[in-house]
């Protein structure tokens, strides 16, 4: 898989747009339990947070929200990749056309965000509401979530490259999915752990983007070295899913 | 044109599954008729650009699947042989998205993959999710993928398994449409006499013999097989399952003998070489 300034140049917008068209959009009504599972965790934590903050802690709950839906479903994209790959043999079979391991990647990474866009209209218009949202948090936000997209993904395609066997990839996702979006402070302020434990937890994208957004939200001191760490993380995630992930087989 | 160069692969379990395999190919259709594991789907794999070779040279239009996949890419479809639609996609959405992929616009893959599903005589099914479609239907979904593609070099890994006799037969009918060269494999004898310019006869990861169907089956003319046992004749061990080939105004004296008389096929040139074959 490569992913360099000729490979963007060269994509195939059509197929992307097409992919996420038909695999994303007009599945919903086919599927529409994905819609209703990539919403659950997050729906239900603020549930949990409000209760037992009192609501003290609504804004890190819906700004954590946010981020977790998006690591969520692109996580679990990992399942899907995995099963297109060994099960379906799809992978397979665009291997051997002229399309790229870039087009596929987004194109499958899209059609889940496509998924996750319910969720984000109601956190949208839950963050607005509540009044969470200010104009420059909602910009470090988008530009969150963007870079969080990049790097979830490329998680996500490692362990689909790396599994021999579907079955193991709906447990590494599950379990990616809980330390990388439940553990870092998506859901509490970042200022309630040790340093230490932040930078450990940094492993996750999650951690920095969650940090960034409460920051510039106005719901904690703002940590400008959290957009070093995040963009390391995306750059390096990507590395190693340039090298994992073997788009024809050896 | 297809050639190859000692081809050999290697698994990480330490299996062999090609054994050195040196050929040229240059018909428009080439079946590659073996056993399970026989080493087919893999040597289509490694020309279709899919496997990597672990040794030896494997070219197609004089370009090297190894070294310039990419554009080889451009003018090749490939069908993988264990291939399932994506369920919740209908074979419309999933012929059109590989052919937009391919670098066709919209438009005309909805065209050409309608065209192809009316040639396989699966249009009425085209808007239902392939989930809810038999297995021979969705079989057919990937042959329709091949033929709308229009591709030059098309390569089938067993396209008719799993049919039913009319399934296959409408198959064989689009396969004689298709203008691109083809290299399928097969289990059916059959198949490949009734759709192939040559065949490769592989076992063992080796190409035992190539020809057209006449050329292989030239041994074997005016000949029939005789499949016996108990029989007294000083050629044929007793007790022992034995095949003979003899001469058809001989035959009878062999079936007076208890013993029965077949007409030769493809089955038997893999028979001359050792290979068991199942009836």
């Amino acid at each position: 898989m490569t992913f360099s300034l000729r490979t963007v140049l060269k994509l195939n917008l059509r197929f992307i747009l097409t992919f996420a068209w038909y695999y994303g959009f007009r599945t919903i009504g086919r599927g529409p339990s994905y819609v209703v599972a990539s919403m659950s965790a997050p729906l239900t934590l603020l549930f949990l947070v409000f209760i037992l903050s009192h609501g003290s802690l609504l804004g890190y709950a819906i700004v954590g929200g946010f981020l977790t839906l998006i690591a969520n479903v692109t996580l679990q994209s990992s399942g899907d990749a995995a099963f297109l790959r060994i099960q379906l043999r799809i992978q397979d079979l665009f291997v051997a056309s002229s399309m790229s391991s870039t087009d596929y990647m987004i194109g499958l990474t899209l059609s889940y965000l496509v998924f996750s866009s319910p969720g984000i209209i109601l956190y949208t218009i839950l963050g607005i509401a509540l009044g969470v949202f200010v104009p420059y948090g909602v910009a470090v936000l988008a530009i969150c979530l963007l870079l969080l997209l990049v790097g979830t993904a490329a998680i996500s395609f490692i362990i689909s490259g790396a599994v021999a066997h579907v079955r193991n990839v709906w447990g590494i996702a599950g379990i990616l999915s809980v330390v990388m979006t439940i553990l870092p402070p998506t859901f509490y302020p970042y200022t309630y752990i040790p340093s230490y434990a932040l930078y450990g937890l940094s492993l996750s994208p999650v951690t920095p983007a969650a940090v960034l957004v409460q920051g510039y939200m106005g719901l904690a001191p703002v940590m400008p070295v959290m957009w070093v760490v995040l963009i390391l993380d995306v750059i390096g995630y990507y590395l190693l899913a340039r090298i994992m992930t073997k788009w024809r087989e050896s | 044109m297809i050639e190859t160069y000692d081809l050999r692969k290697r698994y990480k379990d330490g299996t062999w599954a090609l054994n050195g395999i040196s050929l040229v190919a240059d018909k428009r259709v080439t079946s590659i008729i073996g056993r399970n594991g026989a080493g087919k789907t893999t040597f289509i794999r490694i020309l279709s650009t899919q496997l990597a070779a672990t040794s030896g040279s494997a070219f197609i239009n004089g370009l090297n699947v190894m070294g310039e996949a990419e554009k080889i890419r451009k003018f090749i479809v490939s069908i993988p042989q264990e291939a399932a639609p994506i369920g919740v996609l209908t074979p419309q959405e999933l012929i059109s998205l590989y052919l937009v992929g391919r670098g066709n616009s919209l438009q005309d893959a909805n065209r050409n993959s309608k065209i192809a599903m009316a040639e396989l005589g699966i249009d009425e099914f085209r808007n239902r999710p392939t989930d809810t479609l038999s297995g021979g239907t969705k079989r057919k979904v990937f042959v329709a993928m091949a033929i709308a593609s229009n591709a030059d070099f098309i390569f089938l890994d067993e396209p008719t398994t799993g049919l039913d006799p009319i399934s296959r037969l409408e198959v064989w009918s689009a396969i004689r449409k298709i203008e691109g060269k083809i290299v399928l494999t097969t289990h059916y004898m059959e198949e490949a006499s009734e759709l192939s310019d040559m065949v490769l006869l592989v076992d063992g990861g080796l190409v035992l013999e190539k020809g057209t169907v006449q050329e292989l089956m030239a041994r074997f003319d005016g000949k029939v097989r005789i499949e016996g046992t108990m029989v007294e004749d000083p050629d044929l061990k007793i007790g022992t399952t034995m095949i003979k080939y003899v001469n058809r105004q001989d035959a009878q004296n062999y079936v007076d003998l208890g013993n029965a008389a077949k007409q030769v096929s493809l089955d038997d040139v893999f028979i001359t070489h050792g290979v068991e074959i199942e009836s």
